[in-house]
């Protein structure tokens, strides 16, 4: 006599073969009753053909919620591989022909132009092959000559660009609104008492936030006394700052349902909405 | 495997679990069959971006970077589409490119699109540069050469000589340029572009990351953004031409809303348990 | 040995410091030097791309030959990897041989738009749900810093769409709750992140001395 547990759950699994094969013929019926238009294109049914498989494919995919399943897992593993063969293609196309075949063996119409490319090419490209060697366990410190000078040029220019543009710049935008506001006045028109204190006051805000935000993650000295009280408003500025991530957050990933309901609504409904 | 009240809690989630999901998908349907009336006025930071574009002569060049992939495109296809539709509009010469190679299928038929509603041609009217490797370098190099960094376009035309690129040398001929992006790569072009060869830069993005251009807005280093699908529709809304985003906000207040009551649902009897729990000592 | 550990390292201190004076120095020997070493990145770059592809087929390929949990489904990978390659090289190799006219059918652009389009588009829209669940189960004032969280997060959900204005309308002002959002975002929101951005900007820079100086190393990777 079998367990109680497993004729519940063999129940289970004959119910969810059963809304499977109701499923896919339902989704077969939908998908075959869109008709032809009249001013159909030569190539509608490769395109309609193609609106079906993608929107299987988006099914399958959301049949996850209910849980992991077979199907969920062998759409998934085919769309890795056709991403990661799409990027092989993409990255020959647009990369590597356009900046090495094309330039040597294509484009220079005499051996001189050629010779002028090669020379000009020949150091990254070995630089370059030398990179793939990161995959061999024997070879794979050749590859540490073309990534230090990668890594070495980014970090060197990025010293200055991160000084000019991220804290240069930021503390000039800080404090610019305090002074603007305490020398300049609009042309032809005065701004009022609540036309310079708004933006006063808001300029402290943003430069308190700022100031105790950045001593909330400075751990050299403890957070007691007034460094506390500073450190507490840091959060709370961290916290509301957190919120309002966290709601365009909510939002952004509606929209990416907000899409692919489209999608299943207007492209692959026969009736399309 | 637990105790049975442990278990019956485990049920009980995995059932509110799913009737979310389902309410979820709900609030998303509704307004595609009942479509909702809701209206709204565009936010100040898509209209300075709209603004800047009006501003442009006709003729001039404008560069798009859309660096996003299939994982962002509902929020950022109708934005991108948009854009192009408002500049070829205004007869201006885009000049359309990526940084993300999974991104090149999406660029390309959002471009042509555009293009093809207008009549308008490849290498005369609007140029498709495609991808390049490098991402910071390929903008340094293209504030130095435009045609040095692309030599060839997408369709393999040589950008050298090319009339949708006249008087287009480098980054430093081109008044505006605006990065559709849905990583960090928004920020690499004012590091690396706009701080460098002054041109004006905006930005539309997805909705995750738009909280964090806020202090690139107040600098003045990003003149607008378009901030996720709100951003597209707002945009739409300024072109006067409402389109996918802007159904897709009905449905974005709906599901909104819905989150809205659960959380504070939640919260509200939360709250008056732990007000039981603190009366009864 | 030196040329495996200290040459690299020397190198990479060489190109970095070149790299930060030139910023420095208008001499167009200056720009000349760096719009060449950005080229050679770019096409370093093109060959980079590839490392991260044989990874991932080595991962499954390994799957398979040790026949670990779920193998079977690492076939699809190299299906669908197979699929597309052949489709790509099929184009370049008619592309170079004759005229293709324009709209003709193609293969890769096909598994692209109704394969890899849209399994990546509804693969990050399931977090929407996951999203709604979670904050259901989990998002929780227990304090004054999670209630500011929670009050900020409400503020911008219900402020950044239409039927916030509709109220608004109801309650005498359209952009009362809009208006909020934006003070909301424009204010604290951007003095934190400016905070966060001030900080990381900091720990970058000396992240990259450590790295000039080579006392970060973790880069260089394993081998000898």
């Amino acid at each position: 006599m079998a367990a109680p547990e497993e004729t519940t759950s063999r129940t289970r699994r004959t119910t969810e073969i059963v809304i499977l094969v109701v499923g896919i013929v339902a989704f077969l019926v939908v998908s075959a009753a869109k008709k032809q238009p009249a001013d159909a294109p030569d190539d509608w049914w490769v395109r309609r053909l193609g609106v079906i498989i993608a929107a299987g494919l988006t099914l399958i995919m959301y049949s996850f919620l209910y849980r992991d399943n077979p199907l969920f897992k062998v759409a998934e593993n085919l769309f890795v591989g056709v991403a990661l063969g799409y990027g092989a293609i993409i990255t020959w196309r647009e990369s590597l022909r356009p900046e090495i075949v094309d330039p040597l063996f294509v484009d220079p119409p005499h051996f001189h132009a050629f010779l002028m490319e090669f020379a000009r090419r020949i150091v990254p490209i070995l630089l370059g092959a030398l990179l793939l060697m990161r995959l061999s366990r024997r070879l794979s410190w050749l590859s540490r000559y073309p990534i230090t000078l990668m890594v070495g040029w980014g970090a060197g220019i990025g010293i200055p660009i991160t000084v000019h543009t991220y804290i240069l710049q930021q503390l000039q935008a800080s404090v610019a609104p305090l002074t603007a506001a305490a020398t300049a006045a609009p042309v032809g028109q005065a701004p009022g008492f609540w036309g310079v204190t708004l933006p006063v006051l808001g300029s402290i805000v943003i430069l308190a936030g700022t100031v105790s935000v950045l001593f909330y993650f400075f751990f050299s000295v403890e957070h007691t006394g007034a460094g506390g009280t500073v450190s507490r408003l840091g959060i709370w500025f961290l916290m509301i700052s957190f919120g309002a991530s966290f709601g365009y957050t909510v939002m952004g990933r509606v929209s990416l349902l907000i899409g692919r309901v489209e999608f299943l609504l207007k492209d692959w409904l026969p009736w399309g909405m | 495997m637990g105790t049975p009240e442990a278990q019956a809690t485990l049920r009980r989630l995995a059932v509110a679990r799913r009737v979310i999901y389902v309410l979820v998908a709900v609030a998303v349907l509704v307004p595609f069959v009942y479509p909702l009336p809701f209206r709204f006025r565009p936010s100040p930071w898509s209209e300075k971006v709209f603004k800047k574009v009006e501003a442009l002569k006709p003729g001039s060049p404008i560069l798009f970077s859309f660096d996003f992939d299939p994982s962002a495109m509902a929020e950022l296809y109708p934005m991108s589409l948009a854009l192009l539709r408002h500049c070829l509009q205004r007869d201006l010469h885009p000049i359309v490119m990526t940084h993300w190679q999974s991104g090149v299928g999406i660029t390309k038929q959002i471009i042509e699109e555009a293009a093809k509603e207008r009549g308008k041609q490849s290498g005369k009217d609007y140029v498709f540069l495609g991808f390049r490797a490098g991402g910071s370098n390929l903008v340094l190099n293209m504030g130095e050469s435009l045609q040095g960094a692309f030599a060839k376009d997408f369709f393999k035309q040589p950008t050298e000589g090319m009339p949708a690129l006249e008087g287009v040398r480098s980054l430093k001929d081109i008044p505006l340029v605006i990065d559709i992006a849905a990583g960090t790569a928004i920020e690499m072009w004012i590091a690396y572009g706009r701080d460098r060869f002054g041109f004006d830069l905006g930005a539309g993005c997805t909705a995750v990351i738009a909280p964090d251009l806020y202090p690139f807005l107040q600098s003045g280093q990003l003149v607008g953004v378009l901030g996720g699908l709100r951003g597209a529709a707002d945009y739409e809304m300024l072109m006067k031409r409402p389109g996918s985003a802007t159904k897709g906000m009905q449905a974005q207040s709906l599901t909104h809303v819905l989150i809205i009551l659960l959380i504070v649902g939640a919260n509200v009897h939360y709250l008056s348990r732990r007000l039981k729990g603190s009366t009864k000592g | 040995m030196w040329y495996k550990l200290t040459l690299p390292l020397v190198i990479c201190f060489g190109v970095g410091v070149l790299a930060f004076v030139q910023e420095f120095v208008p001499h167009p020997w200056s720009a000349a030097f760096r719009e060449e070493m950005t080229t050679w990145f770019r096409i370093m770059g093109g060959f980079g791309l590839f490392i991260g592809a044989y990874s991932l087929l080595h991962l499954h390929v390994t799957r398979i030959r040790r026949q670990q949990a779920g193998w079977g489904y690492s076939a699809f990978v190299f299906l669908g990897a197979a699929l597309t390659i052949g489709a790509g090289v099929f184009e370049e190799v008619r592309a170079a041989v004759a005229d293709v006219p324009a709209g003709a059918f193609s293969l890769f652009d096909w598994l692209y738009n109704y394969v890899q389009v849209p399994c990546q588009a509804t693969i990050f829209s399931i977090l929407a749900f996951f999203m709604a669940s979670a904050a259901f189960r989990a998002f929780r004032a227990r304090n004054v810093e999670a209630a500011l969280l929670l009050a900020a997060a409400l503020v911008v959900m219900f402020g950044r769409v239409p039927i916030s204005e509709e109220v608004g309308r109801c309650l005498g002002s359209w952009d009362l709750f809009p208006k909020a959002a934006d003070v909301l975002m424009e204010y604290p929101n951007m003095a934190a992140k400016r905070g966060i951005m001030l900080g990381i900007s900091l720990g970058a820079i000396s992240q990259s001395l450590r790295v000039l100086f080579g006392i970060e190393r973790s880069y260089l990777g394993g081998g000898g």
